[in-house]
């Protein structure tokens, strides 16, 4: 195989082997993960397929976990020269903080709203429409854009599109946040 | 049949048909033009807003994003050598020479007659072959629907051979993961690690889109903005009189919109194929081989009418099997299961004017596409000028938020984001992560005709080999293996041989 030939990344055997240990994991526990009480015998039950399917996949990550335990000369840990993914991993924690504000209290995101973007918010306003900007706001300044209309200008339009598209076009239900709660009680 | 057309027709000319198709066809071309998103991103961006649409309008907005993303494609590869999908690679070739020679008019008319030949041919060729296809498949059980299913996979598998073992892995992730939640036969819960949540398993919408419109765009943050420098268009529309001098290209036309169709038709070959065998077709039977490659309007249209059958060749596997060919059709796949319509040989019967619907809609977005482009050449060639990242903090937000409006669950938001990390990490490595959409896609299908199958042949296996299609496929499967690993076999034992 081609794959074996070339001295490629050792990331890629650490990942492959990192998903075959993860199948052979839920393959010794599949009969504790899996219910197999029913009457079915075992060809019509629940565990013959991820049966096959994990143990397809533990033999497909056995080269790579052979190369990870003995790599071959010249193979080294370097990518792609790409470098360390700074930007992208605070986008996705901007992204997850978005979720948890959405679901939680919107307290930790609403800081980062007020801190980026000196807006007066409504107390109507904490909630999606925060969370939304606070990302937006936040991530654009962290992937180097500046000026008002790509801080404040774009980030309301998008929050404002969002919000008029999802809770009044669709009608999708936005869990209140809990900030909002606490003031009304 | 031409009733059904006829009925079809009137369906997909209804203004929420065409403003769905319209709307769709637009966003294809700009995420087709903008390089590094593609029609999958823009396909999954709007997926959660297709729940509150009717069934033929969601396709057509869908099928309006999948065709517009071929025809946007070629416009970046032809002014700047950056193709918009990874199939217009091969415009570029002839394209940009062109360019360079002042002629980007007549690279950009011969890849939009292309795009629009090669759409407009596969619609005739999907008329016809999807009934002799589906009258074929309504003689099939579960086994061969389990070797068809196993054929398609294993298809994926080899499409990236030199990545075969990451493939197999993604594969059998993407099956592991269909089998997570409450199973449908038994009630079992399998794999939900005492949570609740996950009981209901893991949906195809939040996986696919959190490893296209998180995990891809996440790649993008890092992504620089591109030089547009070379961008020398003399007027904002197309010039229709180099539009005329392309037709001389006719035979290449149908020529590559046959191969593009019938490529398309093969699970997990994809568009990059389609318009290299159509490119490699048109050189080969060209009077000027000389040419390709130093900017010839042939290269241009052949690759474009190539990947541009390929959305309607991949639709005949998806309706008349219910097995999606590749990334994209498995998304339109899972429109159909949401809207209760499950795709097979008996859905050509039970509802014909919704996929006559779909092929007036196809036939039509081909049109919207080449008059959009045709007349709007110029404003969306500068779509390349919005930087990538101001693009992706967008996509992202709107993906994270739609999947959260579809069951109005933050849980399904977190799978997205979950999938987004693991997209980002196969994406960045270039792992096929296609096979891993596949998996997810495919895995409850096979689950279920593994385990009919079995039942039928009361757990004898030998039930797939006593069956002539299921046993024809299943050796097909074996060659489909076999043949391309002697063949690299062969080649490094040549290679290691002393001169």
């Amino acid at each position: 195989m081609n794959q074996e030939t070339k001295a490629q990344s050792r990331v890629h055997d650490l990942l492959s082997a990192s998903l075959g240990a993860f199948a052979a994991f839920c393959l010794i526990t599949s009969p504790w993960n899996v219910d197999t009480e029913g009457p079915d015998p075992f060809y019509k039950g629940p565990l013959i397929f991820p049966i096959m399917v994990l143990s397809m996949m533990v033999l497909a990550a056995l080269p790579a976990c052979r190369r990870l335990f003995s790599p071959a000369d010249g193979s080294s840990w370097r990518l792609d020269g790409g470098g360390y993914p700074r930007k992208t991993l605070m986008v996705l924690g901007l992204l997850i903080g978005m979720l948890a504000g959405l679901n939680l209290i919107g307290l930790e995101v609403c800081a980062l709203a007020f801190l980026s973007v000196s807006l007066y918010i409504g107390l109507n306003l904490i909630g999606l429409e925060v969370c939304a900007l606070a990302f937006l706001s936040v991530s654009l300044y962290i992937l180097g854009h500046r000026g008002p209309f790509k801080l404040i200008v774009l980030p309301l339009v998008m929050t404002g599109l969002i919000v008029l598209i999802f809770k009044h076009f669709l009608g999708v239900f936005f869990p209140t946040p809990l900030i909002a709660e606490w003031i009304w009680e | 049949m031409w009733d059904n057309l006829i009925s079809g027709a009137i369906a997909a000319l209804t203004a929420a048909n065409l403003a769905s198709l319209v709307f769709g066809t637009f966003v294809g071309i700009v995420v087709g033009i903008l390089p590094g998103i593609g029609p999958m991103v823009g396909m999954v961006m709007l997926l959660p807003f297709t729940f509150a649409l009717a069934p033929d309008v969601a396709l057509s907005l869908l099928l309006g994003v999948f065709c517009g993303g071929y025809f946007g494609g070629a416009v970046p590869a032809i002014l700047m050598r950056t193709p918009g999908v990874p199939s217009s690679l091969v415009t570029s070739f002839d394209g940009f020479p062109l360019t360079q020679k002042g002629e980007a008019q007549t690279a950009l008319s011969a890849a939009l007659l292309g795009s629009f030949g090669g759409g407009i041919i596969s619609v005739i060729i999907l008329v016809f072959l999807a009934p002799l296809l589906a009258h074929v498949a309504a003689n099939f059980g579960p086994p061969e629907y389990f070797a068809a299913g196993l054929f398609g996979v294993t298809l994926v598998v080899m499409a990236n051979r030199d990545r075969m073992m990451q493939g197999i892995l993604l594969l059998g992730l993407g099956l592991w993961f269909s089998t997570v939640g409450i199973d449908g036969a038994t009630l079992s819960p399998r794999f939900n690690f005492g949570t609740l949540s996950l009981q209901n398993g893991l949906d195809i919408v939040p996986v696919c889109l959190g490893l296209f419109g998180v995990g891809q765009t996440l790649l993008l943050v890092e992504r620089k903005i591109l030089k547009t420098d070379q961008m020398n268009l003399t007027r904002s529309t197309l010039d229709f009189s180099k539009l005329w001098g392309t037709l001389r290209y006719w035979k290449t036309l149908i020529k590559s919109g046959v191969i593009g169709t019938f490529v398309g038709l093969l699970p997990g070959t994809g568009s990059i194929l389609a318009s290299f065998l159509s490119y490699e077709a048109a050189k080969r039977s060209s009077k000027r081989p000389q040419d390709f490659g130093q900017g010839t309007p042939e290269g241009c249209l052949a690759s474009e009418a190539g990947n541009n059958a390929v959305p309607a060749g991949a639709m005949i596997p998806l309706l008349t099997l219910g097995i999606p060919g590749d990334a994209l059709s498995a998304v339109l796949l899972g429109v159909f299961t949401i809207n209760g319509i499950y795709p097979g040989p008996l859905l050509l019967v039970k509802e014909p004017v919704l996929i006559n619907t779909l092929y007036c809609s196809i036939f039509m977005i081909n049109i919207a596409a080449f008059l959009m482009l045709a007349f709007w050449l110029k404003p969306f060639a500068m779509i390349v000028r919005i930087p990538a990242t101001l693009l992706a903090v967008n996509i992202m937000l709107i993906s994270v938020v739609g999947i959260y409006a579809v069951n109005t669950r933050i849980f399904d938001a977190a799978v997205a984001v979950f999938m987004g990390v693991l997209g980002y990490i196969l994406l960045r490595l270039k792992w096929p992560v296609v096979s891993l959409v596949m998996g997810v896609v495919l895995g409850e299908i096979l689950e279920t005709r593994l385990r009919e199958s079995l039942s039928i042949g009361e757990g004898n296996p030998l039930i797939f080999f006593t069956r002539p299609i299921s046993l024809a496929l299943i050796i097909l499967t074996i060659l489909i293996v076999a043949i391309p690993l002697y063949k690299d076999r062969r080649r490094t034992t040549i290679e290691r041989k002393p001169t």
